[in-house]
């Protein structure tokens, strides 16, 4: 009789070293074998155990997709390209303080503020870039705090660790923000309630998803700025200008710039293995806006897609209070959306059967998930 | 000289877990039967590989000559045990339909059992097998007395006190209160006696 | 009075190695140095419990080439010296034993070895009879405690008579055995140190002590192992029982005697087989070998490790074939005996029975059959780390450190406690993967560093105790540094060689005999070497993890940690818990935790243990030292440590 595998050496065989760890953290800070340093999933020592949180949770282990998609949303919402789709806009905080401080409109800013002010949620988890020793993103639980810690920084922190560390701490309301992985994490600990004894997931209340290309390596990034003399933790922010092809680094001695090649260089192996770039399983997502006008003008939007009845309703209370200033999206915005979205779907499912050796064999996905054998009859 | 074995030689296996005494009880037990005359011979198991591993020492009683310091196998006369498993070990190898058992039925676990990989036999089931393959056994619970006088380090004494109570050799309460003068120091011996009697009292 | 000065004439209860240290007082020995090595010593520690007595110089040396450098000058002075060793310290020692032979000696000096056959306590069964005939020295082997005391005390009359010194041979199973010994007198005779130098270059007793020139040292060097010779074939140490006519003859030595002796009896073949018992076993007493060699055909050789009485029987029986005939050998080259591991009297019972075609006499098949049902229900008490060992905890920081850096790195492991770390890998973390001798774990990461031009692209560490790092590591920490070998040095450093009972070394203020002596400080020597060093205490798991892992990324040469907190067994520490540590059972989520059982699963402290019933963790108060680590490494904080009341 073969012995089954335990959750930590399936991690180990089938994420870990085939490359595919998002470094998301969602099977950190669940027992004492694995954490997160450098963006890299340690495992300790050897632990036996099967079925764990640990694997279920993981957005690059199987997952039943048919089920988590019934779970989170209206099936009349559903598209092939980025997911469920309530309605979409260009949107930005109203607040002109808080504009002036964040990266793009601040939609994610306003959004967590009102929450928080509402009493929807307790604390905010979001990134933060402390010592690479407890690289496990921030919570904050006041405006204050908030705005200082935005800003986008395109390296992987360890949100669902950080999540994973709060209900461990606390009893409190948590809304999270998410790139497209640390929010399928998070989906899949709501699928798992099963496996949560203690029902922590429960305390996830809100996930507000960012929209992403990729992540950087932590590893390969410091090694780069260490060549070009630029310490990491005076970096504040950075963005990709449209049509530039720099990566701008807000640093407190001004603005450096890298050649955008440079930085791709440095990208996460596992991104090259992701099939959303919209943060698919949030509740709402939120990004860059592209639409035709000077880069400046796009510089002050952002995007949002509402995806789930509690997404919309934030959103609905955030224009009522005067929170979030809302404007329609042009047509031609949200079929650029798709078929970008489309685009790295295509790249990454063509990398991960290049990986596998087998179009069949989709390694995390299903090759018979309706929504990708839409995409998959596309080409 | 008269006969004052009951055979020749006696072969007598004290065994235990490092840390617990092993030694010093067998070189108490060997010096009593030194001043009495008896060649003894000693053969002692430890060092790196027995640090909270199994220790042994091997005790050869003879009128005549000094043994090999190893016992064969299945010639054990008497075992004592500071562990019941350890006196399990002992039995596999050195017993035998007339061997006599004394052991402390105070358990350490091996790491093994900690770790989860094995078993530990459970008390009944250990006193069956002695009652099943040893002329005669007997379990005392030496280290818990051992600590009622203070220190469960004693256990080894208390042992002796049983094995001496026990009248499988020529050894007593005086031999044994002049050899353990000669070992520790004056503030200590009271405590001593004190295990050793208790121990006695066992059998 | 210790019972080491016992007067004349009186028996004692004496361990081999306390009979050997007692022959050396009986010779009259001057100047003890040797470095510690279980089998081997309770040798030195027992001269040193009597130097002021017998106004003896005593030391525990570097290491064991020095000891034999220190007890060879006392010897060049006209006094009585001996050294002392485990088996694989005389490879150590061994070129300067080379030339020791070569040029002679004058006083009295013994060798003594003690082997490991099996290795009881090593990590090898090396075998260091082989030295006595490649460096041309006389070899005796003691088989009883009597022999062990008075073998001794012929040896340095024997060294003395031919100007050379003389190896003494003993093993686990003798020197760690204790037996009945009558005493013999204790000199009173007080002799002077005296150096004479200035003869001629050609002679050994009056000019330069030189193994030059060659041809004559070594044409002298033979003719003194000629003289040995010639004393071995009269000496009473080599004696024959049995039958005048036996129908097969045992040649043996040390401890293989009394293993012999046992089987024949248990056998009841004391009127059919003789044994032949050589105290003095190189260079061969020809005369007396070829007289016994004629009594039968049939010889078997006993002797553990290698077989080397074997061969150099077989070569002097080849030499005279018609004078002794031709014989069947039994022994280790045909297989009737084991090539490996140590003997005992059921492995040579059982040999002789089938030669002899006797009946080995075993248990009532009914009673064997329950005893192997008994051996099945018995746990296997595997090796781990004693209670409160802060090597446990230091490996747990080390196995951190190299995780978190993510490159799988490794340690080259070295000799003391710590080598258990590779021997038994679960309890060193799967850190260590490689083990040699001491010192060599430092060598080899220098090496490993030096790969990086093929591609070799882990990190390594190496680790090392205190008296190691005396003893070896320096040479090649110079090395490491001088060819700027990327490698991460830890100095397990527990204040006492503890493997071997802590003995003092050259980082202490104490000497062997309790002098108080200027300490050598190892932070001192690695900073003067040019390397990054710093001090953290392993039972910090979060400092000493951070200091780790910095070391392990900054790319500088040599990095050195000193990892000190001393050894649980040590005579200060023993029986003092620093902290009463307790399994809050409010806390402790037991197997409902996700935690597996890290603490008594990974962790393997004998004294933090699984209470089946409750299905929670528990600390064992009798056995727990109380150093308080695992507190650090539960996830749920169930581990409660608070300051143990001072007693």
């Amino acid at each position: 009789m073969t012995k089954r595998l335990s959750s930590q050496k399936l991690l180990k065989n089938n994420v870990l070293d085939t490359h595919l760890c998002t470094g998301c953290g969602a099977c950190v800070s669940l027992c004492p074998y694995q954490a997160i340093y450098n963006d890299r999933t340690i495992q300790f020592h050897y632990c036996d155990l099967a079925d764990g949180k640990c694997h279920a949770y993981c957005p690059r282990t199987p997952t039943d997709f048919d089920r988590l998609r019934e779970l989170l949303f209206e099936a009349a919402d559903l598209t092939p390209e980025i997911g469920a789709l309530k309605a979409y806009y260009l949107t930005r905080a109203a607040d002109p303080e808080l504009r002036a401080v964040v990266q793009h409109g601040g939609t994610v800013t306003a959004l967590l503020e009102l929450a928080l002010a509402e009493g929807l949620i307790d604390a905010a988890l979001v990134s933060s870039d402390v010592e690479q020793y407890l690289h496990y993103g921030t919570v904050v639980y006041d405006k204050a705090a908030l705005r200082k810690s935005a800003g986008v920084k395109f390296v992987v922190f360890p949100m669902a660790a950080a999540f994973n560390q709060f209900a461990q701490r606390e009893k409190g309301r948590a809304g999270v923000v998410a790139t497209p992985c640390q929010a399928l994490a998070l989906a899949k600990m709501k699928l798992n309630i099963d496996k949560d004894k203690e029902q922590k997931v429960n305390q996830l209340c809100l996930v507000i998803g960012l929209y992403c290309g990729w992540a950087l390596s932590a590893e390969k990034f410091s090694a780069l700025l260490a060549k070009k003399d630029i310490k990491k933790e005076n970096i504040k922010r950075m963005d990709i200008p449209a049509g530039k092809n720099i990566l701008e680094l807000y640093t407190r001695e001004g603005v450096k710039e890298i050649p955008l090649a440079e930085a791709q260089a440095c990208v996460r192996d596992a991104c090259n293995y992701c099939i959303d770039s919209t943060a698919e399983y949030a509740d709402v997502s939120v990004g860059a806006a592209r639409f035709t006008g000077t880069a400046d003008e796009q510089r002050g939007w952002n995007q949002l897609v509402v995806r789930t009845r509690k997404g919309g309703d934030l959103v609905d209370m955030a224009v009522k209070r005067g929170v979030l200033e809302i404007k329609e999206a042009p047509a031609e915005s949200l079929r650029q959306l798709k078929e970008a979205a489309m685009e790295k779907k295509k790249n990454a499912l063509a990398n991960i059967a290049h990986k596998s050796g087998s179009a069949k064999n989709l390694l995390y996905l299903d090759s018979r998930d309706e929504m990708l054998r839409e995409i998959l009859k596309t080409d | 000289m008269k006969n004052l074995l009951a055979k020749d030689p006696i072969n007598i296996i004290i065994t235990g877990v490092g840390g617990q005494g092993n030694v010093l009880a067998s070189r108490v037990l060997a010096g009593m039967l030194v001043a009495k005359g008896f060649y003894v011979t000693i053969g002692e198991t430890f060092g790196m590989s027995q640090r909270g591993g199994s220790v042994m020492s091997h005790l050869r009683v003879s009128q005549k000559s000094v043994w090999s310091p190893q016992i064969p196998l299945g010639q054990a006369d008497i075992i004592v045990a500071l562990e019941p498993s350890e006196a399990l070990r002992v039995m596999s190898r050195w017993g035998n339909p007339e061997v006599a058992v004394l052991s402390n039925s105070r358990v350490v676990y091996p790491i093994g059992v900690i770790t989860g990989d094995y078993g530990y036999p459970d008390e009944e089931r250990i006193k069956d097998i002695f009652e099943k393959l040893a002329a005669k056994s007997w379990m005392i619970d030496a280290t818990s007395i051992a600590m009622e006088i203070g220190n469960p380090v004693l256990s080894n004494i208390v042992m002796i006190g049983a094995l001496a109570k026990a009248a499988l050799l020529p050894i007593d309460r005086r031999a044994f209160e002049k050899e353990i003068n000669k070992r520790v120091a004056a503030d200590k011996r009271g405590a001593n006696l004190a295990a050793f009697d208790a121990g006695a009292k066992m059998v | 009075m210790s019972k080491l000065l016992s007067s004349a004439n009186k028996e004692v209860l004496f361990m081999g190695n306390e009979a050997i240290a007692r022959g050396a007082l009986e010779a009259g020995v001057n100047v003890a140095a040797a470095y510690p090595g279980t089998p081997s010593s309770e040798v030195i520690e027992n001269l040193a419990s009597v130097a002021k007595e017998r106004n003896l110089y005593v030391e525990w040396s570097t290491n064991e080439k020095v000891a034999a450098e220190v007890a060879a000058a006392a010897s060049f002075a006209g006094l009585r010296s001996m050294c002392v060793m485990k088996q694989n310290g005389v490879n150590v020692a061994s070129d300067f034993l080379l030339h020791l032979t070569a040029s002679g000696t004058r006083g009295g000096i013994v060798l003594v070895i003690c082997e490991d056959p099996g290795a009881l306590s090593s990590v090898n069964e090396g075998e260091s009879r082989y030295f006595a005939r490649m460096l041309e020295m006389p070899l005796l082997e003691p088989a009883d405690f009597q022999e062990a005391k008075d073998l001794t005390k012929w040896a340095f009359e024997l060294s003395e008579k031919i100007h050379n010194i003389v190896m003494l041979r003993s093993v686990t199973r003798m020197s760690h055995a204790s037996g009945n010994v009558i005493c013999g007198k204790l000199p009173n005779k007080i002799r002077q140190a005296r150096f004479v130098y200035d003869g001629p270059l050609t002679d050994p007793l009056k000019g330069p002590v030189i193994s030059t020139p060659v041809g004559v040292k070594h044409k002298l060097q033979q003719e003194k192992l000629k003289t040995a010779r010639e004393l071995f074939e009269k000496s009473l140490f080599n004696k024959y029982i049995g039958p005048k006519k036996p129908r097969l003859l045992i040649i043996t030595s040390s401890a293989c005697y009394l293993y012999a002796k046992e089987a024949v009896s248990m056998l009841g073949l004391q009127n059919r087989v003789g044994i032949l018992k050589l105290g003095c076993t190189w260079p061969l007493p020809e005369k007396l070998l070829k007289k016994y060699l004629r009594l039968t055909n049939k010889i078997m050789i006993v002797e553990e490790v290698l077989p080397f009485m074997e061969e150099n029987i077989k070569v002097l029986a080849a030499s005279y074939p018609k004078e002794i005939g031709v014989k069947t050998f039994y022994g280790k080259i045909d297989g009737t005996f084991p090539s490996v591991g140590e003997l005992n009297p059921d492995v040579v019972a059982e040999a002789l029975a089938k030669i002899m075609k006797v009946k080995y006499k075993k248990l009532p098949v009914s009673y064997a059959q329950e005893l192997r049902k008994v051996a099945e229900v018995i746990p296997s008490r595997d090796q781990t780390f004693c209670p409160g060992c802060p090597h446990r905890a230091s490996f747990w920081n080390i196995n951190a450190a190299l995780k978190l850096d993510g490159r799988d790195g490794f340690v080259c492991g070295d000799i003391g406690c710590y080598a258990m770390a590779s021997l038994t890998p679960a309890i060193g973390f799967y850190t260590v993967r490689t083990l040699h001798s001491m010192g060599s774990g430092t060598g080899l990461a220098s090496g490993f560093a030096k790969l990086d031009m093929f591609g070799f692209d882990k990190p390594v560490l190496s680790v090392c105790g205190d008296s190691t790092f005396y003893h070896a590591v320096i040479p090649a920490l110079i090395n490491a540094r001088h060819h700027q070998a990327d490698i991460t040095f830890v100095v397990l450093d527990n204040a006492g060689t503890a493997m071997t009972g802590f003995q003092p070394h050259p980082g202490l203020t104490v000497s062997a005999t309790g002098e108080n002596v200027p300490a050598v400080d190892i932070g001192k020597i690695c900073a003067a070497l040019g390397a990054k060093v710093a001090v953290s205490d392993p039972f910090d798991l979060e400092a000493t993890t951070k200091k780790l892992g910095a070391f392990l990324e900054e790319k500088v040469n040599l990095k050195i940690l000193i990892l000190r907190q001393i050894c649980a067994l040590s005579p200060e520490k023993k029986g003092k818990k620093q902290y009463d540590v307790k399994v809050s059972d409010e806390l402790c989520l037991g197997d409902e935790c996700g935690c597996n059982r890290l603490c008594t699963r990974i962790f393997r402290c004998p004294a933090l243990t699984w209470d089946k019933a409750k299905r929670k963790a528990v600390v064992d108060e009798v056995i727990c030292a109380g150093c308080g680590f695992c507190s650090s490494i539960c996830p749920q904080n169930a581990i409660v440590k608070a300051k143990a009341r001072v007693l």
